[in-house]
């Protein structure tokens, strides 16, 4: 019985075209908690699962707070589970990226990692 | 205005209305709780843990070799109250004897998520989990009397450690303190009659009031990835959780035949991760001889329901905020 049981969820999971995960952080470039040469130009962060382009966002800060990111961060629409945002041009120094994405299941997660921009 | 600005609007609406638990089976913040195994995460979810087979040496004496295999349905009913049921098959093969098999006692429990703080990782439950009584076959100890327990639940990960702490931030503890209390003070087992005295003896048991506490202390690889540091490892390492976890019971009331010697078990392993379910093995090792003895082990495959079924079990029966058409498309 119970491996009746198990059988059929197992199955539906692997047939449901429905079912869609959390979006979790697969990579994000720079990568987290590294430490880069040249200052990049943007933020590029690629999730597990589809995301809602008007309720998934990005922030970049500075050591001391201040944003460094250029505004509004766009779903890439080619593939949808690509989120990124420009950035100022970025002097030396620590900085953290605060996300938080809406999966188009509705499930919402959120992170935050740092990177630094080497001398 | 047009149709664009319109459906703009309305997924504002939508998302103003979306609650903080919407992301469902135990995130809190940047945090992903995974459900343990021998104490109960402190998040309301939609799950299903299917199944979870143990093998140990009970603290019986001599000890008996006992396997379970147990299941257990969790339900939100709203998005911070949940219910779930469950029950455990077991088999006891005393040594020298026959075995014997049965069902425990159905256990239920009513979960409120009372406390949920994103920005620190915390977040605390209250239940009551009700054993009912007579549910379950006698042959293999199930009590004939309801026990309910009144339980508080938390959950810290340590995310909110400042930055250097470094990869001590990937650490996270759970835990519950609750008051078992059962529907029957004692039970008559039988009266005797000594044939040469006459006299008039009687086996009571006592039935006592047991504090039920433990916790875990887990590692985070996933959080290490993706809020720490990506270390380029394997996807396979990335998804893995290591813990410990500790399951304890302090009999303290109605103590008169049970003693107080505090029992349970320690459970170091792993859990490892997936996007629709998660698959974790522990050993099992008694803290003391009335626990048990040697080294036992338990597996458990535990699907994340709201997960696989997003539109459908998977949500709240009442949802503080409906569907809405253009999402899942």
């Amino acid at each position: 019985m119970t491996i009746r049981i198990l059988a059929s969820v197992l199955a539906l999971t692997a047939l449901s075209g429905a079912a869609q995960a959390h979006a979790a952080l697969d990579r994000a470039n720079p990568l987290v908690g590294s430490t880069v040469a040249s200052a990049p130009r943007t933020v590029s962060l690629t999730f597990t699962e589809r995301l809602e382009p008007a309720f998934s966002t990005v922030r970049v800060e500075n050591a001391s707070g201040a944003r460094v990111d250029q505004g509004k961060a766009q779903v890439d629409s080619g593939s949808r589970n690509v989120l990124r945002v420009g950035l100022k041009p970025l002097p030396p120094g620590s900085y953290k990226v605060f996300w938080k994405v809406l999966s188009v299941d509705t499930h919402t997660t959120e992170g935050s990692f740092s990177f630094t921009v080497g001398r | 205005m047009s149709r664009s600005i319109l459906c703009q609007a309305a997924l504002a609406v939508v998302a103003f209305l979306l609650p903080a638990s919407a992301s469902a089976h135990c995130f809190v913040g940047a945090r992903f709780l995974p459900a343990t195994l021998n104490v109960d995460d402190p998040c309301v979810a939609d799950e299903l843990s299917l199944p979870t087979v143990s093998r140990f040496k009970n603290g019986d004496d001599p000890s008996a070799r006992q396997t379970d295999i147990s299941a257990e349905f969790s339900k939100r009913i709203t998005d911070t109250f949940g219910v779930s049921v469950g029950t455990t098959w077991t088999h006891l093969r005393p040594p020298g004897a026959p075995g014997v098999s049965g069902f425990q006692n159905v256990e239920t429990s009513f979960k409120w998520q009372a406390l949920t703080v994103p920005q620190h990782e915390f977040v605390m439950s209250v239940a009551l989990n009700v054993e009912w009584g007579g549910t379950g076959a006698q042959s293999i100890g199930a009590e004939r009397f309801n026990t309910y327990t009144p339980t508080l639940f938390f959950g810290k990960g340590f995310g909110d450690l400042p930055q250097g702490a470094g990869w001590l931030r990937a650490f996270a503890v759970t835990g519950q303190v609750g008051y078992a209390i059962p529907g029957r003070r004692s039970t008559l087992n039988s009266i005797d009659i000594d044939p040469d005295t006459g006299a008039i003896t009687a086996d009571i048991e006592y039935h006592p009031r047991v504090l039920v506490w433990g916790g875990s202390l887990q590692y985070s690889m996933p959080y290490l990835k993706s809020n720490i540091v990506d270390l380029g490892l394997p996807d396979f390492f990335n998804r893995l959780m290591p813990i410990v976890e500790v399951a304890l019971q302090t009999p303290v009331a109605n103590t008169i035949t049970s003693g107080t010697v505090t029992t349970g078990t320690i459970n170091p392993g792993v859990i490892w991760t997936g996007n629709y379910f998660q698959v974790a093995a522990e050993a099992i090792i008694p803290v003391n001889r009335a626990s048990g003895t040697g080294v036992g082990g338990m597996v458990q495959l535990h699907f994340y329901l709201d997960d696989i079924f997003p539109k459908s079990i998977g949500r709240p029966i009442f949802a503080s905020s409906p569907l809405p058409g253009s999402f899942g498309r």
